[in-house]
Order: C-alpha cells, then sequence, then structure tokens
C-alpha cells in the first residue's frame, strides 16, 4: 500500500481488495457440527465482529480461521492465496496474528522478552528488542518492560497478548475477548487502540461479548448460532435482527 | 510517550550472568591444584557436569524430558574407540583414526540420529517423547550386547591412542583438562542459545506450543534444534568419558541409570537456569561421593527421595529457589 491508508480509500469510494475470505467453512468434531457453511470476507481498515450465545462456534470458527482447528470443509484465503491447508505458524508469516481467549504469556519470561518472542519474527538481534520494545511503548506497557509477565494483572495481561500479536507486524488481526472482563476505562483504552489499528490499515476480527463495544468499533457483525449464520450486516441491522434478539433473550420471554 | 524515554530501557538480549559462570570455571580450574590426589573423581565430575549441560539444552530450554542420554554417551565413547581400535575398523577404512576426529564423526552419527528419532516423536505430544527416548537407549545396548563387533557384553578396551600436541590422553591431568574444556564448550554454547532467537523460541515452545505457534515459531523445529545440539555435545561427553574409563561395556555405560543420573543433575540444579545443570552436578557429585560411603546401597533410595522433593517443592531446581528468594541469579540469567 504505497502511503494511502485502506480508510482513505474507502473513503474515495474505492474498495480494496478482500485481506480474508472463507467460503463455505465448516468445523466437525466427530458427530458434532461446531460450525457450519461460514462465508465472510475482511478488507484492509475493516472490523469484523463476530457475536453470537455461548457454545456458538465463535471461537471454533476463530480456531479454523487461524489455522489451529483443521477444517472439514470449505477454503480460506489470505490477500488472495489459498492458506487453507497452513499451520498457524506458516499463516503468521504471511500476516495473521492471534489473542488467546484466555491469555496465556510466558511466565516464565519478563514482559519485554515475551513480545521479543515474536518480535523474532521479522527482525534479528538489536533490531528486534528495539522493535518489541517499541510495540510496548504503543500499548502503553513499556513501564512494565523488564516485569515478569506472570505478575500482569488482567488488563495488562491483555495488552501483552495484543502487544505479541501487534510484534509480528500482521496485516490482518484476530482479536479472541480482549475487552471482556475489563474495567470500564480499560475497556475504553482497547477500543481506543483497537480503532487506532484499523485506521491504520489492519483488517480485524474480533469475537466479543459486550454488545455496546463490538456494535459501536465494527463495520461489518456477523452473528452465530448453534454454529450456523443467524445474521449479518451492519451492527444495528444486526442487532434489529429478530432472530438475533430472539437468540440472546430466548423465546419464551414474555 | 514521552515519559518511557526517561526511564531506563531494560535489556532482553544478554548472554546471562556471566560472572556465575566465570566464577564457576574458576573452581573447577582451581581444583587440580588442591585435590591433585583425588583427579579421578574431578574428571567425572566435570564429564558429568558437561553431560547435565549438554542434557539441558533439550530438556530444560525446550522442555523435551529425555531418559535416554545414555544412547548418545554411548555413540561417542563406541564410535570413537571402534574408529581407534586397529581390529575393529570398518573394511573401508585403512588406518585407525586420531580421537579427536572419532569424536566428530560421534557427534555426526549422533546428530542423525537426533534427527531421525525427533523427527519421528516431535510430532506428538506429552510423554510420548520421554517414552521414545528410554526405549531408544535400550534398542541400542541390546545391539552393542549382541554384536561381536562392539565387543559384546564385555565391551570395548580403549586401545594405544596418538598424543594431542604432545599431551599423553590418558594423563589424569590430560583428562582433567579434555573434561574442563568440555564443560567450558558446553557453557558458551549455553550463553549463546541464551542471547539468540533460537534461545527465545524454545523457551516459548517450552512454556506453551500453541502460544509459540502463534507467534510464527514452529515447535517440531525447536525441539529438533535442541536435540541435535545437546545430541552432538553429549556424544562429545561420551568420546572424552570413554577415554578416561579405558575399559567399558554396555552395562556400565548403556544403561537407565546413567540417563537417570544426567537428567537429574540438570533438574536438580534448574533446568531453567543457565548455570544450574552445572551446579546441580557438582552437588550431586560429592553428595554422591558422600552417600556411597556412608549409605553404600541406600545411595539409590536417596537419588529418589532427592527427585521427589525436588519435583514437589523446587519445580526450578536449586536455581530456582535462589530465585525466589530475591537473588536474581536464576531462571536463564
Amino acid at each position: 500500500m504505497t502511503g494511502l491508508t485502506a480508510s482513505s480509500l474507502s473513503a474515495a469510494g474505492v474498495k480494496a481488495a478482500p485481506l480474508l475470505t472463507a467460503q463455505g467453512v465448516t468445523i466437525r468434531f466427530g458427530g458434532v457440527t461446531a460450525v457450519k457453511n461460514i462465508n465472510l470476507s475482511v478488507r484492509p481498515g475493516e472490523i469484523l465482529g463476530l457475536i453470537g450465545p455461548n457454545g456458538a462456534g465463535k471461537t471454533t470458527l476463530f480456531n479454523g480461521l487461524t489455522g489451529f482447528v483443521r477444517l472439514s470443509e470449505g477454503r480460506v484465503t489470505l490477500a488472495g492465496r489459498d492458506i487453507t491447508h497452513l499451520q498457524p505458524q506458516a499463516r503468521s508469516r504471511l500476516g495473521m496474528a492471534r489473542t488467546f481467549q484466555v491469555e496465556r504469556p510466558f511466565e516464565d519470561l519478563s514482559v519485554l522478552e515475551n513480545v521479543l518472542v515474536a518480535a523474532f519474527l521479522r527482525h534479528r538481534g538489536r533490531a528486534a528488542e528495539d522493535h518489541a520494545y517499541a510495540v510496548l511503548e504503543r500499548v502503553g506497557l513499556a513501564d512494565r518492560a523488564a516485569q515478569p509477565a506472570a505478575e500482569l494483572n488482567l488488563a495488562r495481561r491483555r495488552r501483552l497478548e495484543l502487544a505479541k500479536a501487534l510484534a509480528l507486524e500482521p496485516r490482518l488481526l484476530f482479536l479472541d475477548e480482549s475487552i471482556a472482563g475489563l474495567n470500564p476505562p480499560a475497556q475504553q483504552e482497547m477500543v481506543a487502540l483497537i480503532r487506532e489499528l484499523a485506521q491504520s490499515g489492519l483488517g480485524i476480527v474480533m469475537v466479543e461479548h459486550i454488545m455496546h463495544v463490538i456494535m459501536t468499533l465494527s463495520d461489518h457483525v456477523i452473528c452465530m448460532a448453534f454454529g450456523e449464520l443467524l445474521a449479518e450486516g451492519t451492527p444495528a441491522a444486526v442487532a434489529a435482527h429478530p432472530d438475533v434478539i430472539r437468540a440472546y433473550l430466548g423465546d419464551d420471554h414474555d | 510517550m514521552t515519559t518511557a524515554a526517561t526511564l531506563p530501557r531494560p535489556r532482553a538480549l544478554t548472554f546471562g550472568n556471566l560472572w556465575l559462570s566465570g566464577a564457576l570455571l574458576l573452581v573447577m580450574a582451581l581444583y587440580p591444584l588442591v585435590f591433585g590426589k583425588a583427579m579421578n573423581f574431578g574428571v567425572s565430575t566435570l564429564i558429568f557436569a558437561g553431560l547435565a549441560m549438554s542434557w539441558n539444552i533439550l530438556g530444560g530450554w525446550a522442555g523435551q524430558t529425555s531418559l535416554g542420554h545414555a544412547a548418545l554417551l554411548g555413540i561417542g565413547a563406541y564410535t570413537m574407540t571402534l574408529l581407534a581400535t586397529p581390529e575393529r575398523l570398518p573394511a573401508f577404512l585403512p588406518a585407525p583414526l586420531a580421537p579427536w576426529w572419532g569424536a566428530l564423526i560421534g557427534m555426526v552419527v549422533a546428530v542423525a540420529l537426533a534427527a531421525v528419532w525427533g523427527g519421528l516423536t516431535f510430532r506428538l505430544r506429552g510423554s510420548y517423547f520421554t517414552l521414545s527416548t528410554i526405549a531408544v537407549a535400550l534398542v541400542l545396548r541390546l545391539v552393542a550386547i549382541n554384536s561381536e563387533w562392539t565387543g559384546s557384553s564385555e565391551g570395548l578396551f580403549m586401545p594405544e591412542l596418538p598424543t594431542l600436541f604432545g599431551l599423553d590422553l590418558f594423563d589424569r591431568k590430560v583428562e582433567y583438562g579434555l573434561a574442563f574444556a568440555f564443560v567450558l564448550l558446553t557453557l558458551v554454547v549455553t550463553h549463546l542459545i541464551r542471547r539468540s532467537r533460537l534461545g527465545y523460541g524454545l523457551q516459548a515452545v517450552r512454556e506453551d506450543e500453541d502460544g509459540a505457534r502463534a507467534l510464527g515459531i514452529d515447535p517440531t523445529r525447536m525441539k529438533l534444534i535442541a536435540f541435535m545440539i545437546s545430541a552432538a555435545l553429549t556424544a562429545l561427553g561420551g568420546s572424552i568419558y570413554a577415554i578416561y574409563l579405558q575399559a567399558f561395556e554396555p552395562h556400565t555405560l548403556l544403561e537407565l541409570p546413567i540417563s537417570v543420573q544426567i537428567a537429574l543433575m540438570a533438574i536438580i540444579g534448574g533446568r531453567t537456569s543457565i548455570q544450574g545443570p552445572l551446579i546441580g552436578a557438582l552437588l550431586l557429585s560429592i553428595f554422591g561421593e558422600v552417600f556411597r560411603t556412608v549409605f553404600s546401597n541406600a545411595n539409590l533410595l536417596i537419588y529418589g527421595v532427592l527427585i521427589l522433593v525436588v519435583t514437589i517443592y523446587a519445580p526450578n531446581g536449586l536455581m530456582g529457589l535462589f530465585r525466589r528468594g530475591g537473588l536474581k541469579l536464576g531462571v536463564n540469567r
């Protein structure tokens, strides 16, 4: 992208080619179909929100798209390249990064070292360390750089997860519940950070439980239930969709 | 962030605690001057210290517990001795090889074995690798016992060896020097790993394989590299050990207790520390001498109790305890 950010492109009415596409993604575990025939696409600078009640298959889809779970059917492309059968480690080289729902720092390592592990993907030696530190500054963790990762509180662990993903210098970022469980000020900081990342041209797929967060951040929302697509569209359209309301509130509310 | 610029920036890429390594090397260098009469103990302790350090590149850094390192030790010892013995030379060799070439070939053989062995087992998770290590060592022992070429159950005698820079390799002082150089080499390699991309990749794989994969690291590849380095160094130690023993048999060299002892030294000293295995080896050797004289056959029982105590109360070994105590000597530093 020669200087043009994705947002300026879309502002000009030009739609960039999709960064990520998924076609007919189906994931079965034995006889259980956890994800059934999901299609989606994400463009640079776009935030795709993935919602649905517990057990809807969001995290399984997430794991399927990032390569941690094998697809039973379907196809995934990243920047036009078929990555359906690539291992997660190969996907990160092509520009895909993810966080984990249960944040998992390398506990024996310091905060800086945690990010350094990721920075080594694209940098060597001191340059990797400099890059790791710069990412820590960006997510506001630089003052904790020397601290053992095991000692961080939840909000900072989430930031560390994000820092590790960002240190890979991805084009596409998967966020698995980065905001749930944070207190309101920390939530707002995270929301601002995610928005900033999208504005810099990153494509983002996020799974989130907190409705108002996903509704304000997302450009496009997909709602799943029982592994299937329930509704999709703009946040407002999905929120108003009768099936979505029924899935969240149940049938028999009076 | 203007405030961050004023803070002293911490460093991650360092060689770790070089002072501690230096102090330990100094103690080992001074040993012959003080305990010149106990050179046998000194040489074997140093060899096992180097073996524990070698083991730890796989067992500590990559977190893959091997209970079969006796096999790699044996490959080093047997390869070097067979290639140096005129009566046992393979047909394609016109003359016996000097021990240093034999040791080098032993290292290559060990690396090749590790590559195949790791390639087959590292794709599996959990304790499969550990189980396979016991099996491989067992198979190798059976081969050694049943093959005429390797001297069957009687083992091998070391032939006359050429001198190294005019030094007699059977002189205990020279052997002490070789063992010292071996420990030094394993320390240097470990410090280099500590400061490298490889070192961080290995630690990430040890802590969380999926977390590592998400950061672009291939766990199988990382473990393989660690295994191959560990195998090469262990085989080198095996060659030096063979020179020290002068005669060895499968029952002394290729048995499970040897593998366990190497692993135990590293675990008790602290597998997540650079110098832990070395410290563990020194302490266990000293206590081993005491236990052997005081308790004779209860020796192994005490080893067993030690494993239990350490795994329950100090999973990161003695060096881990130091770290918890606030002395920042431990964990890969």
